[in-house]
């Protein structure tokens, strides 16, 4: 027998439920009731959503709300964040160095008369000095008292830039001896109407004071060393080990010198940077637009939305992998029981 | 194994004792072949009503026919029994099998040859499966598929290896 008639015989001969179980099988039917029936079979599927769909929803409706949420908070926060950013933007530029110990900052006229160094003890003092004058020549005119200035205080000219023009400016870094400085600043905020001033005073004494100490004790060892190389007694490895000695000591000496001179030096002179303005050079930095910030601000809270997702994906990895393992090996499992009961 | 009739009672207005009159026969038939075994099958096919209006309500016929809905609750079902008979046998260690296949002649239905019942009581229940649901039930490839978790692929080798075996069989018969 061919494939075609064993399909001719076996579609023609489909078997019939016997009677006995169709009036069975009506009993059980009967048993449904009619409006429960149709509701059953109208609202169920409309409620019962399959996965596919409802992530299809859900994914793009999730990115929806984070982006939406992002940016109602960017919103908020931009206008909460403008005064804050207004004040930053001036006191920024004018505060640009922190000061370590003493820093005196301040807007307004007459600071020079604040500052007063310790002039027995040893300090870092740095003065940043922004005046401002009519024009372009007054900035030249500025520029050149400043050079003179410093010249006869005795001190000198670390750096100068002269730019003239619609928006002239100068920016000076001047040294003068720190005896000096107050009568510096003083003359240097004349140059013109002061946009700001910060005093920065940092001590050094301290420093200098350990320096000191360092270099007494190994003068001190030195001369040990000294007495000792010079009696007879020695032999010769110990000899060679002082020696040695000796020379580590007294270049420890020469650096513990250069260092002392230095801070000395530092101390000495003060620093001051002064930059002369003409009007509306130093203006403030633009606040940023409304947009900006609220780009910003979104762009901030869509980072803390994906960090937050981030760590709930790493947390809930582990189980989502113990899940899957455990569904599909159960899957195989029962593959396989069907596959060995239906082989039979 | 030709295309699908039109859907007569596959639409969500329809009763479940319209649905359960369409394809009784298909659930039966089904069933019979899998078990070879009409008492059996009989009881199975009651069961198979029972909890398919049980799930009456949670029917959703995006997601296939009432019949292959139907037809997956009886193989639930005998799986089901075939699981807990496997259990019992072993509990019992009663290996004899097929008594009440011997209570009729015809296991599979009027009209059959006896080579042929002999030759589909030779095939294993997977077997009589495929040839069930492609051949006398006349589902299509993909819904036999969807049914019993395996590829298309696996359907068409597994029904031709089927036929062929029942082919070979009768051969035999008739050669003999």
């Amino acid at each position: 027998m061919t494939s075609p008639n064993l399909i001719n015989e076996l579609t023609a001969s489909r078997p019939v439920a016997p009677t006995a179980l169709r009036a069975r099988v009506r009993e059980i039917a009967a048993q449904e009731a009619a409006p429960h029936a149709a509701r059953g079979a109208s609202l169920w599927p409309k409620l019962r959503l399959p996965v596919r769909r409802i992530a299809l929803v859900a994914v793009p409706a999730a990115a929806t709300i984070a982006i939406a949420s992002a940016g109602v908070l960017g919103l908020a926060r931009s206008d909460s964040n403008v005064d804050a950013l207004r004040s930053q933007s001036f006191t920024g530029k004018v505060q640009s160095e922190a000061a370590p110990e003493t820093n005196l900052a301040t807007p307004a006229q007459d600071l020079g008369s604040t500052v007063s160094p310790t002039l027995d003890r040893a300090q870092r003092i740095s003065a940043t000095l922004t005046v401002e004058v009519a024009d372009s020549d007054g900035v030249s005119r500025a520029a050149q008292k400043a050079l003179d200035l410093t010249e006869s205080l005795g001190g000198h000219v670390v750096s100068a830039s002269v730019a003239t023009g619609d928006q002239g400016n100068a920016a000076l870094v001047v040294r003068v001896p720190v005896a000096k400085v107050q009568e510096a600043i003083v003359q240097l905020s004349a140059l013109g109407r002061i946009v700001s001033q910060q005093v920065t005073i940092d001590d050094l004494q301290a420093n200098l004071d350990q320096l000191e100490r360092r270099e007494r004790s190994v003068r001190a060892q030195i001369a040990v060393v000294v007495a000792k190389l010079e009696g007879d007694s020695l032999d010769a490895t110990t000899r060679a080990q002082l020696e040695s000695r000796l020379r580590t000591l007294r270049q420890e000496l020469r650096g513990l010198r250069r260092d002392t001179a230095a801070t000395n030096a530092e101390a000495r002179m003060a620093t001051i940077q002064l930059t002369v303005v003409t009007p509306g050079v130093l203006t403030a930095v633009p606040v940023p637009s409304r947009l900006d910030r609220t780009l910003d601000e979104a762009l901030n809270v869509l980072v803390w939305e994906g960090v937050i997702s981030l760590a709930i994906a790493i947390v809930a990895a582990p189980f989502a992998l113990l899940f899957l393992a455990t569904w599909l090996g159960r899957k195989l499992y029962r593959r396989r029981e069907e596959d060995r009961l239906l082989a039979t | 194994m030709s295309i699908e009739a039109p859907r007569r009672a596959d639409t969500a207005a329809a009763s479940f004792a319209a649905v359960a009159e369409e394809h009784l026969d298909d659930v039966y038939g089904y069933l019979l072949y899998l078990t070879k075994n009409w008492a059996l099958a009989e009881d199975l096919t009651s069961e198979t009503f029972e909890t398919a209006l049980r799930r009456w309500r949670r029917f959703d016929p995006r997601r296939g026919t009432h019949r292959a809905w139907l037809i997956a609750i009886a193989r639930s079902t005998a799986l089901d029994w075939f699981r807990a008979d496997a259990r019992r046998q072993r509990r019992e260690e009663r290996a004899e099998a097929g008594e009440l296949d011997k209570n009729r002649d015809h296991a599979f239905g009027e009209g059959f040859s006896p080579e042929l019942e002999e030759g589909l009581r030779a095939l294993t229940a997977g077997e009589r499966e495929v040839v069930a649901l492609r051949v006398v039930l006349d589902l299509d490839g993909d819904e036999t598929a969807r049914l019993l978790g395996i590829t298309v692929t696996a359907v068409s080798t597994r029904l031709h290896r089927a036929l062929a075996k029942l082919e070979e069989r009768m051969r035999h018969h008739d050669v003999a």
